[in-house]
């Protein structure tokens, strides 16, 4: 397959993001606790989390890296991989569970061939598991960035997935 | 209190855990994560117990007894429940004890036997992940438990701040910076991590395969390398006679930590490259010689100059790095059997402004506190000391203490390392400690922030300084220095508002023209605050070598005999007359290391015996040491490695090293500590005191010294300060001087409750002079030189060791990266630095470390040295040279291949 010119997501320029990134920094840098707000504008403005972010932070706020890195991978909020424009989250809490996300988790998975953690090629979707969002009375429950989708079956998973598909016209001109 | 464990009442005191109880009384409680460095953590549950009236088990090592608590360790549940966790821990890995470095000393081993599990009940799960891309450790994640000690030391102890967990739950891993091989890491090979770790995951590389802990002999001594004098112990294969590992102790003054230096630098003593056998110089070549043969013509040679011109013409050096005994006897020999007072040591090119200085304001040349104060102090003030790369372990203390909420400034011209975990920066020109200085004292009187009370009662003359200073407002200081007013207000109110503060510096103080003045002032400033003779506080320079601060109390110094006993005192002479049984001792103090090699060159001296100072490399302005060693008539070294001066001797002799003889060194903090024989001397290496001793026998002189004993024995009879400290008495922890009589516990602190040696502090007038060499058109940038971390001295000891070149191979120019861009320089770029003295190429290094206008380097390799470009202008008291800054011009030479930075917080590129 030909590679990409321009990244799809539309984190081309990740030179200019982590000059913003530094003005960020530096406003954020005299507060107390100030690292996990750093890495959640981190998180928004490239999508992810950067290697290259993660030396700048460690520099500008005199942090060691394995902090960050350890902060970064404890919370799932936190990335360190591109993540697709959707990232859709299943809830294998217990009573979702029961309910059968584990059957809704196996079809995302056909639908999307994806596994968990992993991005679709056209870097749309994410795919990823959480421990109950405390809905309980709605489970088995997937959100999909911030929208829930409540008593779901594993039926419905391919309409849902359309319907986030068509809002979104992969960029298919911009590859080679 | 009291409390039953398995139904036996045991004392128990508040604040104790269940734990700390069973322990001293010999029960064994299985434990993992805790260990009484890192604390309480409670994370690998192996120490359970069960305690009546409480639900389910209790973790033993974060359980606080309480009266009448009932604990049960050995019941079947409390036994069953442990194995079954250890069992689950053994699952999560591969631990197989086949081939395992620590098997025999591993913990997790010995709680297996205790609990008599052979293997896990469950299915092991072998990842074969190792991490050996560093030069000294590895870690094999399948023997990891994830107890998280490597990671509290890392973070606590050393606060290297490398190691850390990555991601959650069953995922958890240790891991180095933004998880990268710990090769690639910023990891600076402390080695902390792998003598914590319980099991076999964190292990030393070099000694892999070379047997197991249980197999060797164990030596307690103390560290060869800088003046923290850390203790450690030798692991010796008896049968190769080798040292094969080295461990921290957990005694004072590093409470079991090292740094990579005293940890991984230890193969030297074994290297073929020791000098073994007395050599004699015969037409231009150095050739082997008996003993007999060498001391005989030394001897001659010796007789006959000096029956000619006199015992003026010889001098003597001993040295920073050999044991008090041997300086000892160099002294004695040279007062006592040549009947001069020719005699001086390294000191003269580090801290002997620190001994002028500190004597003259308080009475005693030497660093008032102690090491382990640092973690009581309030306010810590760093100046001029690069201290994370020259003296680790002082600088693990002084960042735990920053972490622990004590304050942190540093002043440096340069961001050294330990700026990173300061609260203030300051960064000033170079050489301009006393403008500054002075202009903080003068704001601290303006704010009334002096300790009135403490100048009027225990110094003589307070309202000097006052007046002196106030040639120094903070507006012409802050011109002079370079740091803005704003912020000396800052370090003033700081300094001022403290009620603990510690002044530690180092070299950047010492090694200028104004070298005396600048420690005068830090000694004024000091006693303006009030801060001396109490816990925590003083003046605190960090000696550079092992045993400087030994070789000053030892009398290697032209103006004292040993234990600072002046040679112009007639009522010393007298007793030391009689003491070594010897008449005419030179009533005229001797000439200072500078002018016995000036003196060469006028034909005033003629015999230089040298013992462990390769004066060549180390001595400011290289083509004039050389000039002036090649005038000399007669050379003898006394060395372990040949180096760049045994290339100019007329004889050379074999010397010991640090584990090869017993004796005694003294640290930074004045603290006197043993050194015992591990191995056996190659070849026919001689200690120093026993060449002493057959050279004065050769001269028609016992001098008494029989063995490394009888020496110190012979100086305690009429040392003052040090008469009391005995072989006996050392043998487990050192003793700080002073310690007049073996009945004396030893002195922690100087001038206790501002009861000054001298009787009052004297305060002294310092004004600003500038260096004495400016930079201009010609030679535009100010050079300045140091240590590296990786490296010690003119490298012998390192370079001869296996690994610390590959880290480090060769010397590197700093350069800003403002002058970088402007001459196009990038890292790895070969450059030409060149000053009016001469010339040396080495790799540019450009770093943030080093401020626009200023470049740095290091002597330690002799391919490229930084005292070919210094320049040889001295301290007026001390004749201390200015190292620390000369003008130097650079010119691009090559391109070099691109070097990936490793980001900040680093000892290299």
């Amino acid at each position: 397959m030909s590679t990409p010119e321009k990244c799809l997501c539309g984190n081309d320029d990740e030179a200019g993001l982590i000059e913003r990134l530094e003005e960020i920094i530096i406003t954020l840098k005299e507060k107390p606790g100030a690292l996990i707000p750093v890495l959640q504008a981190t998180q928004s403005l490239f999508g992810y989390i950067p290697n290259e972010a993660i030396l700048k932070i460690s520099e500008i706020l005199n942090e060691p890296l394995s902090k960050i890195f350890g902060v970064i991978t404890f919370y799932s909020f936190f990335s360190l991989k591109p993540r697709g424009k959707y990232l859709i989250r299943v809830c294998m809490g217990t009573a979702c569970y029961v309910q059968g996300a584990n059957e809704v988790l196996t079809a995302l998975k056909q639908q999307l061939s994806i596994d968990i953690g992993e991005t679709t090629e056209d870097k749309i979707f994410t795919l990823d598991i959480g421990r109950c969002f405390g809905a309980c009375g709605l489970a088995p429950i997937i959100m999909v960035n911030d929208d829930v989708h409540q008593w779901i079956k594993s039926s419905d998973v391919a309409k849902i997935i359309k319907n986030y598909r068509r809002q979104e016209q992969p960029k298919t001109t911009e590859v080679l | 209190m009291q409390i039953s464990i398995n139904n036996n009442t045991y004392a128990a005191f508040e604040g104790e855990t269940v734990l700390d109880v069973a322990k001293r009384n010999g029960i064994y409680i299985p434990t993992l994560c805790y260990h009484v460095k890192t604390g309480q953590s409670a994370k690998c549950r192996a120490c359970i117990v069960s305690v009546e009236g409480m639900r389910g088990f209790q973790t033993s090592c974060n359980l606080n007894v309480r009266e009448g608590m009932l604990v049960q360790t050995e019941t079947k549940e409390v036994i069953d429940t442990q194995k079954q966790i250890v069992d689950l821990m053994l699952a999560s890995g591969y631990h197989n004890c086949l081939a395992c470095e620590r098997s025999g000393s591993c913990e997790l081993q010995d709680v297996c036997y205790h609990l008599g599990i052979e293997k896990t009940s469950f299915k092991d799960a072998p990842t074969g992940i190792k991490d050996e891309s560093s030069e000294f450790i590895v870690i094999d994640y399948d023997k990891c438990i994830s107890c998280g000690r490597c990671v509290a030391v890392c973070n606590n102890n050393v606060v290297n701040e490398v190691l850390g967990f990555g991601y959650r739950g069953k995922q958890t891993t240790i891991m180095c910076d933004n998880n990268i091989p710990m090769g690639d890491s910023s990891c600076v090979q402390c080695g902390e991590c792998v003598q914590i770790c319980p099991t076999g995951a964190l292990t030393d590389k070099k000694s892999r395969g070379k047997g197991r802990f249980a197999q060797f002999e164990k030596v307690d001594t103390t560290c060869p390398y800088c003046g923290v004098g850390c203790q450690l112990t030798l692991h010796v294969d008896r049968a190769k006679n080798k040292v094969v590992r080295v461990t921290g102790r957990d005694v004072w003054p590093n409470n079991g930590m090292l740094c990579v230096k005293g940890r991984y630098g230890f193969e030297f003593h074994a290297s073929p490259k020791r000098l073994q056998y007395p050599l004699i110089k015969r037409n231009g070549k150095h050739e082997r010689a008996s003993w007999d043969e060498a001391l005989d013509y030394i001897v001659d040679r010796t007789r006959t100059i000096t029956a000619q011109y006199g015992p003026d013409v010889f001098s003597a050096l001993g040295s920073g790095r050999i044991t008090n005994e041997n300086n000892y006897a160099i002294q004695k020999f040279t007062r006592g059997v040549i009947k001069t007072n020719n005699i001086d040591h390294c000191a003269r090119t580090c801290h002997a402004p620190t001994v002028a200085g500190l004597a003259h304001a308080f009475g005693s040349g030497a660093a008032t506190n102690s090491i382990d104060e640092i973690l009581e102090t309030e306010l810590i003030f760093v100046i001029g000391s690069n201290m994370t790369e020259a003296h680790p372990v002082v600088s693990y203390y002084v960042k735990k203490a920053a972490k622990n909420g004590a304050k942190l400034i540093v002043c440096d011209p340069r961001k050294v390392d330990i700026a990173h975990w300061s609260d203030l920066f300051v960064q000033l020109r170079v050489g301009t400690d006393v403008p500054f200085l002075n202009g903080l004292i003068n704001e601290i009187f303006k704010n009334g922030w002096h300790d009135e009370a403490f100048m009027k009662n225990n110094t003589e003359n307070p309202d000097d300084i006052k007046k002196w200073v106030a040639d120094y407002p903070i507006e012409k200081a802050s011109l002079l220095c370079g740091v803005p007013e704003e912020m000396m207000r800052k370090v003033a109110q700081m300094l001022g508002e403290a009620k603990k503060v510690s002044i530690i510096y180092c070299l950047g103080i010492t090694e200028h023209t104004t070298g005396t003045d600048n420690v005068k002032t830090l000694a004024n400033l000091q006693m303006v605050l009030g801060h001396l003779g109490k816990r925590g506080c003083g003046v605190n320079p960090l000696r550079g070598q092992n045993n400087v601060q030994g070789a000053c109390d030892m009398g290697a110094l032209p103006n004292v005999y040993h234990n600072y006993q002046s040679v112009t005192d007639e009522k010393v002479i007298v007793k030391m007359e009689k003491d070594w049984g010897i008449s005419g001792l030179s009533r005229k103090e001797g000439y200072k290391l500078p002018t016995m090699l000036h003196k060469a060159r006028s034909g005033e001296t003629k015999i230089l015996f040298c013992v462990g100072d390769n004066t060549v490399q180390t001595e400011p302005n290289t083509a004039k040491t050389i000039k002036e060693i090649e005038a000399l008539e007669f050379l003898v070294v006394v060395d372990i490695f040949p180096n760049m001066t045994t290339e100019y001797a007329d004889v050379i002799l074999p010397d010991v090293c640090f584990n090869e003889d017993e004796g005694t060194y003294s640290n930074l903090d004045r603290r006197v500590q043993f050194l015992r024989k591990a191995v056996e001397a190659p070849g026919e290496a001689r200690p120093t005191w026993w060449i002493m001793q057959e050279l004065g026998k050769r001269m028609g002189v016992d001098l008494g010294f029989q063995s490394a004993k009888a020496t110190w024995e012979d100086m305690r009879r009429t040392g003052t300060i040090m008469g009391g400290i005995t072989y006996e008495r050392i043998q487990t922890n050192g003793l700080q001087w002073p310690c007049p009589t073996v009945e004396h516990p030893g002195t922690p602190i100087l001038h206790l409750n501002g009861k000054f040696t001298r009787g009052l502090g004297l305060f002294s007038k310092t004004n600003y002079r500038p260096q004495a060499e400016l930079p201009d058109a010609e030679y535009p940038f100010i050079l300045s030189t140091g240590r590296r971390l990786w490296h010690y001295h003119t490298g012998t000891q390192t370079r001869n060791s296996i690994g610390l070149e590959n880290i480090f191979p060769e010397e590197l120019l700093e350069i800003s990266p403002y002058d970088a861009k402007i001459m196009k320089v990038k890292t790895g770029d070969m450059v030409k630095a060149t000053s009016r003295r001469g010339t040396i190429t080495l790799k540019a290094w450009v770093t943030d470390r080093s401020p626009a206008g200023v470049t740095w380097c290091a002597f330690h390799f002799r391919e490229a040295h930084a005292n070919v470009l210094t320049i040889d202008a001295y301290d007026d008291v001390t004749e201390t040279p200015e190292y620390k800054a000369c003008a130097i011009k650079i010119e691009k030479v090559s391109e070099g291949e691109p070097v990936v930075s490793r980001g900040f917080r680093q000892a290299r590129p």
